[in-house]
């Protein structure tokens, strides 16, 4: 979700009817004040967000992200899971121990008997846990929103995937054969969807966006979203769309339509 | 830093010897390093000296501030020393007697590259059709508009 756009709720609870922008310098003024509660435990989170959307931190101008339509994807189809497992080299098998950066999720409402299935991965989260907790810096943000492993780093402690609440962190714990020369990955360090980095900046999609154009089903639309031209910026603008657990505050780069 | 280059002196020092010994009294053969074709990135006296320092460095550059453009690339290292079978198929630079192996375990120094990278090149249109960095000529384009925060900002960078 982009800047202006996180934690809109919170800006409607306090705003009510008022013009945004009298509601921005209201909200302004309680980042002051929520900053001063930090002593109290469980503020701290939502102190945080206050004084993020308060415009401290430069906005980059690229930011990566995906939408995914779930109107659109197909139940049963996993075109994209295995086109990600082809590309990085990891196993079809969906064993205990094997790498998952990408999975297809079925909800269902009990109520209504209402389904969709769509694919989840990391959502490259603009404060993601994962990054606050890692003890040495292995994981981080890309100034143009990829989250990823420096794997160089990685002690393997496995903090992170406790820590992400989306369950997008695999650990690798066996020897590996047969690497992608553009996706290195080895026992003992921690893992998770890369968005294609190598792709994406050889001006392609990641492989799941690319497998799901060609599967006739174009549920993943890749792109910019500081971009306010590209064309996923543009639709974003047009179709109600959520992330998944926005309530955590972590600003995810990955957007749903359809759940 | 003196620390090291009193480490790289004595090294040198020892393969000195070491290859005056093998010359001289035959036990340790001296390895016999198969030739890439074309030119490397540098002379080969500076890679033989600085190969492992450069790549250390570029791994931080390209991991972590995007120079994904860089001459110095392992998998660049890879595509042009790796070595073929009669039948034409790839033989890992770290198998015995190749390219990375030979001198390596001349010197007794383990590398661990290889636990994580691809020790044979692929092509990567056989892998979704695009993209990979196997290619020397592959064009990877920094965002011009972040170029300056890849390369002058670190973990976490800009918002
Ligand atoms: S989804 Fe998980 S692994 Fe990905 S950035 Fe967010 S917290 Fe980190
Ligand atoms: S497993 Fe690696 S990336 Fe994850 S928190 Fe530990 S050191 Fe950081």
């Amino acid at each position: 979700m982009n800047d202006e756009r996180r934690g809109q709720p919170l800006i409607d609870a306090v705003a009510g009817d008022e013009a945004p922008d009298s509601a921005r310098r209201r909200l302004l003024k309680m980042a002051g004040a929520a900053v001063a509660l930090t002593l109290a435990p469980g503020v701290t989170v939502l102190a945080r967000d206050l004084v993020l959307k308060g415009g401290r931190k430069a906005r980059s101008p690229v930011r990566y992200g995906l939408l995914i339509d779930a109107n659109a994807c197909k139940t049963g189809c996993d075109a994209c899971v295995r086109a990600c497992q082809d590309y990085n080299g990891l196993s079809h098998d969906p064993g205990p121990d094997n790498a998952q950066w990408i999975r297809k999720v079925t909800i269902t409402d009990p109520g209504t008997g209402f389904t969709r299935s769509f694919p989840v991965m990391c959502q490259h989260c603009e404060d993601g846990a994962c990054v606050d907790v890692c003890p040495t810096g292995a994981s981080f943000r890309r100034p143009d929103g990829i989250v990823l492993v420096d794997k160089h780093r990685c002690i393997g402690c496995r903090y992170c995937l406790m820590a992400c609440p989306y369950k997008a962190r695999s650990f690798v714990g066996r020897v590996v054969t047969d690497q992608r020369p553009w996706a290195p990955r080895g026992k003992g360090t921690a893992e998770g969807c890369t968005m294609c980095v190598e792709r994406v900046m050889a001006g392609k999609q990641p492989a799941c966006v690319a497998a799901c154009q060609k599967a006739g089903h174009k549920a993943m639309m890749f792109g910019n979203l500081h971009d306010p031209k590209s064309a996923i910026a543009v639709r974003l603008s047009k179709v109600a769309t959520t992330t998944i657990r926005a309530d955590l505050g972590m600003g995810p780069g990955v957007h749903y339509r359809g759940i | 830093m003196h620390a090291r280059a009193g480490v790289l002196a004595v090294l040198l020092v020892v393969l000195a010897l070491g290859a005056v010994w093998a010359t001289h009294q035959g036990p340790v053969p001296m390895p016999v390093i198969p030739r890439a074709p074309g030119h490397c990135v540098l002379p080969t006296a500076s890679m033989r000296r600085t190969h492992m320092m450069l790549l250390r460095a570029v791994r931080e550059e390209i991991v972590r501030h995007d120079a994904r453009d860089t001459r110095f690339r392992i998998t660049h290292c890879v595509a042009c020393h790796v070595e073929h079978t009669a039948s034409g198929q790839p033989i890992p630079v770290n198998a015995p007697g190749q390219f990375c192996a030979t001198c390596h375990t001349y010197v007794g120094v383990h590398i661990d590259c290889f636990a994580c990278h691809a020790a044979v090149p692929r092509n990567p249109m056989k892998f979704g059709g695009i993209g990979g960095s196997n290619s020397v000529q592959a064009a990877f384009r920094i965002p011009q508009a972040l170029r300056g925060r890849f390369l002058s900002g670190g973990a976490g960078g800009g918002r």
